[in-house]
């Protein structure tokens, strides 16, 4: 039997529009409000700030910018630290926007609000975006200026290298935050994040050089996304075999590490996915 | 065209029933009111409407359309309780966000006017105290200048003067030509606005009127006291609804209590352990299904 389209005839009655009643709900200007709105209602949160700009540059200050020494190829071992703080950083911010605002902006109704407005749920999480990228940026140049002021010389290239490997690296994880987000209740989403996140950082080498790790975490480590998110942020200030040598690990292909990002970002996505769904089948029900 | 059609709709928490068989449809320009006690089904029933919750039976159309489309979502506003918002942003900013997602808009000048907001326009949100938050959900309802707007028990957090103020600012934007439905459980809140009154009780649609209509049913005050004047006096004083005798007090329901009790004091009844307040709208309408 051939199903017939459903013909739908468009037949809203007439607006009443108030006689002040500007067009508007130009997607551009959604978009563009939409980011504008993220970026200042974080921007004035200080703990927000200083949780995800400062706490990384502060680790850093403590346990990298005094550490000496280079590597046989010539890459300083305080460049590698100071990239492995940057990564905690960016990452930890894409987690905890992505996932810990989410959860807590679905726990206080204002999703179920935008909900009932026409804006389309993309633009939501454009608005995300921009947050990450945006406060990404400023942790990168604050640890980058503290690197730099602890005495990390690096080419131009290499720093800009490192610059875009890190922020480009760190929105992969973003449908790690978005599961989180959808999945976790909305008051334990940012104890399950540290929870989650703390020990990833720790056994992928943020915190400590591989080297310096014990066996089992090393052997742990190449199962990790994170990991191979340090590996190409490493690979992008030192040489293969100098990285190899900080984090005891055979290097390995920049392909390789970019696929297990990507494999990272499809399967939280999935993730993700079912999550928002799932809560939105709740908020139906 | 109806703004609103609800066809036999029901729904269903578990073993919970919340609504039942509700059917009704509001036309252009209709002010409407859902009047019942808490867990009657209002906020259920408005969640269906909104395309927020999927009945389990019956159906819903918004201008004639499902209400989940965006062409319906752009001419509905939205007043919910317990939305929370951005608190680091702005009234005004809040305001001016909300404008952009609606295909038309209001100048946030004259939203903020509209809901008394212009003092506090540079205020967070956070500052805000709750009947300026409540004002606030009302200034994001009529942002995208709709059609139609849902108000959700929007005075619940309000002392009587600002309730008074607040259902001003309602009458204003209804003068628009729009249509309103709002939900809430003190009777004397659909006198003042509604010009239909729908009552629901345990998810059902009890009686349907107009609030004139609705208050004889229900009185708005009930009194009561100690007096040796009989029950059957009593019902014919004026503005006297129903009178009855409960535990040794005479129980009068009225709508305008001052009446009743001037007339009692002119006559010279004795009278003692003297109580006026609003009615219980549970017991009223529990007593109007017995």
């Amino acid at each position: 039997m051939i199903q017939q389209p459903e013909i739908v005839i468009s037949n809203l009655p007439e607006r009443r529009l108030s006689p002040t009643a500007q067009k508007s709900g130009h997607i551009a200007a959604m978009v563009l409000e939409q980011m504008k709105a993220e970026v200042s209602s974080y921007w004035r949160v200080p703990e927000f700030l200083v949780g995800t700009v400062i706490i990384p540059v502060l680790l850093f200050l403590m346990f990298g910018a005094s550490v000496g020494g280079v590597l046989p190829q010539g890459t300083s071992v305080k460049a590698l630290m100071m990239a492995s703080f940057a990564a905690y950083g960016v990452v930890n911010l894409a987690i905890f926007t992505f996932g810990g605002d989410i959860a807590a902006e679905r726990g206080q109704g204002w999703l179920r609000l935008m909900r009932a407005t026409p804006i389309p749920p993309w633009v939501y999480l454009i608005g995300k975006f921009a947050l990450v990228t945006l406060f990404g940026t400023a942790i990168l140049l604050v640890v980058f200026v503290a690197g730099l002021l602890s005495g990390v010389r690096l080419g131009l290239e290499v720093w800009a290298k490192a610059f875009f490997t890190l922020l480009l690296g760190s929105l992969s994880f973003s449908t790690l935050g978005f599961a989180l987000g959808f999945l976790a209740r909305p008051r334990a989403a940012s104890t399950i994040a540290n929870l989650v996140f703390l020990p990833l950082s720790f056994v992928s080498g943020f915190f400590f050089p591989l080297n310096q790790l014990p066996q089992f975490v090393q052997h742990l480590a190449p199962y990790l996304p994170t990991y191979h998110f340090g590996q190409l942020v490493w690979s992008s200030i030192g040489t293969a075999s100098d990285v190899a040598r900080f984090t005891a690990q055979p290097t390995g292909d920049a392909l390789g590490h970019v696929l297990w990002l990507l494999g990272g970002f499809m399967l939280f996505g999935v993730l993700a996915v079912y999550g928002y769904q799932r809560d939105r089948g709740q908020e139906m029900r | 065209m109806k703004v609103i059609e609800l066809h036999n709709v029901s729904k269903r928490y578990g073993e919970v029933q919340a609504l039942s068989d509700v059917s009704l449809s509001v036309e252009p320009g209709e002010v409407m009111a859902f009047l019942g006690p808490n867990g009657a089904g209002k906020t259920t029933a408005i969640g269906i409407m909104l395309g927020l919750k999927t009945p389990s039976g019956g159906t819903v159309r918004l201008f004639g359309q499902n209400p989940e489309s965006p062409q319906v979502r752009g001419r509905v506003g939205v007043m919910l309780q317990e939305s929370g918002v951005p608190e680091s942003l702005t009234t005004e900013e809040l305001v001016r966000l909300f404008g952009c997602y609606y295909p038309y808009t209001l100048p946030v000048e004259e939203v903020l006017r509209r809901a008394d907001l212009l003092e506090k326009r540079r205020a967070f949100v956070r500052q805000l105290s709750g009947g300026q938050r409540q004002r606030l959900y009302f200034a994001l309802s009529i942002v995208g200048d709709p059609d139609l707007i849902f108000l959700d028990e929007p005075t619940v957090a309000m002392d009587v003067e600002a309730r008074r103020a607040f259902w001003e600012q309602v009458r204003g934007f209804a003068a628009l030509g729009k249509t309103i439905l709002f939900s809430t459980h003190y009777l004397e809140e659909v006198d003042s606005i509604a010009s239909r009154v729908v009552v629901l009780h345990q998810g059902q649609v009890l009686k349907s009127g107009t609030p004139a209509e609705i208050k004889s049913l229900v009185a708005a005050k009930t009194v009561r006291l100690k007096t040796e004047l009989s029950v059957t006096a009593a019902s014919q004083y004026p503005g006297v609804e129903r009178a009855e005798r409960e535990n040794g007090h005479l129980v009068v329901y009225s709508n305008t209590p001052e009446v009743f009790l001037e007339r009692l004091f002119r006559e010279g009844h004795a009278v003692a352990d003297l109580t006026v307040k609003d009615t219980d709208l549970e017991a009223a309408f529990v007593r109007l299904t017995a």
